[in-house]
């Protein structure tokens, strides 16, 4: 795990050097290892897949044209990745939002489809896939949590809602949804604390 | 706490022609600034120079506002020494031109040997005319000086002998 974690961030420091550099097949290597995950989790969040292929484009723009602003201090390059496509994704959901027609839609694709669940971790032909291995210890560390309190973590993370919203959306007590958040982001900080990156 | 939740997503395969457009796109955006920042650049620059000219512009104008106030400034003195000396002598004549009354003002300066003069009301010359002022001394009439009046505004001459 040591070496893993070692030559991984080796390989992310060397991608990031040629991205600032304005490398074009580095943009190439890391849309082969990040896009399956952009758009997974747009689409997570959108469940829609030409808005989540739009979100991808948007994030690789703004990777591409911003990666100078990546500190590497403050963390690793994939989370910052995602913490775009999640912002990109949460505002085109909010923009559609407003648009009550397109939000009955996608609220009976998400009764139809998986709710608001964690989405069952194993699927042999993709354990291919990069980052593979980080997806299933977070999948882990959230299906460790209690069923109340990994909800409220998904309304947060995957639909952007904010504790008041939750609390609505539950019919529980404001004070009781921030309980059950701080709650859940200590125990999924203790149990990812070991992840650092996987790009390799 | 969130930096690696967007894992939890399902990583989904994107389709193949989608890697082409992301790629094409990102590329062209990086242009698209880089054209912007050269055109910032461009526009800096000439917005600069622009600045300059004017503050040097500004700059001269002031110098040679304040040179002409100041030699305004010592004129008016001049004159003012000289009509109010106490060895200035006033002369006024009334004059009739061309059917037109008007009058020669003469500011004498014995002592200093300067003469003022200042006509009002006198007809204008033709284009190829002009007074002309005569010194009466012992020795005959000598020519002063020449007073084109072209318009019918007041005349004023300074002369030194």
């Amino acid at each position: 795990m040591t070496q893993l974690k070692r030559l991984s961030q080796e390989a992310e420091r060397s991608l990031v050097r040629r991205l600032k550099a304005g490398d074009e097949r580095a943009l190439r290597e890391l849309y082969d290892v990040l896009a399956p995950w952009v758009l997974g989790l747009a689409f997570r969040i959108l469940q829609d897949v030409d808005e989540a292929e739009e979100v991808v484009g948007d994030v690789f723009v703004q990777v591409w044209r911003r990666i100078d602003q990546h500190d590497s201090r403050r963390g690793p390059l994939v989370p910052w990745i995602l913490s775009i496509a999640r912002n990109r994704s949460l505002d085109a959901l909010r923009r559609r939002r407003r648009w009550w027609r397109k939000v009955e839609r996608w609220e009976r694709a998400r009764g139809a489809g998986e709710g608001g669940d964690v989405e069952p971790a194993s699927a042999p032909h993709e354990a291919s896939v990069p980052g593979w291995p980080v997806h299933r210890e977070v999948h882990a560390a959230l299906e460790a949590l209690p069923e109340e309190q990994r909800g409220v973590v998904l309304l947060a993370y995957f639909e952007g809602l904010t504790h008041s919203e939750i609390a609505r959306r539950l019919g529980q007590p404001l004070g009781t949804v921030k309980t059950r958040l701080r709650i859940a982001q200590a125990k999924l900080a203790e149990a990812l604390a070991h992840v650092k990156d996987w790009l390799a | 706490m969130t930096d690696w939740l967007g894992m939890a997503a399902h990583p989904r395969p994107p389709r193949p022609e989608l890697k082409g457009r992301v790629v094409a796109r990102a590329l062209a955006s990086r242009r698209r600034g880089a054209w912007l920042g050269a055109a910032a650049v461009l526009a800096f620059l000439v917005g600069g120079g622009g600045a300059f000219w004017a503050y040097r512009t500004i700059d001269a104008l002031t110098a040679e506002r304040d040179r002409l106030a100041a030699q305004v400034e010592a004129l008016h003195d001049t004159v003012a020494t000289f009509i109010h000396g106490p060895a200035t002598r006033l002369i006024q004549i009334p004059v009739s031109t061309g059917g037109r009354v008007g009058a020669v003002t003469i500011f004498a300066d014995s002592l200093r040997h300067r003469w003022l003069v200042r006509c009002d009301g006198l007809a204008p010359n033709a284009p190829d005319q002009a007074y002309q002022l005569w010194f009466i001394t012992r020795d005959g009439m000598k020519s002063a000086a020449l007073m084109p009046m072209d318009t019918d505004q007041p005349m004023v001459m300074n002369h030194n002998w």
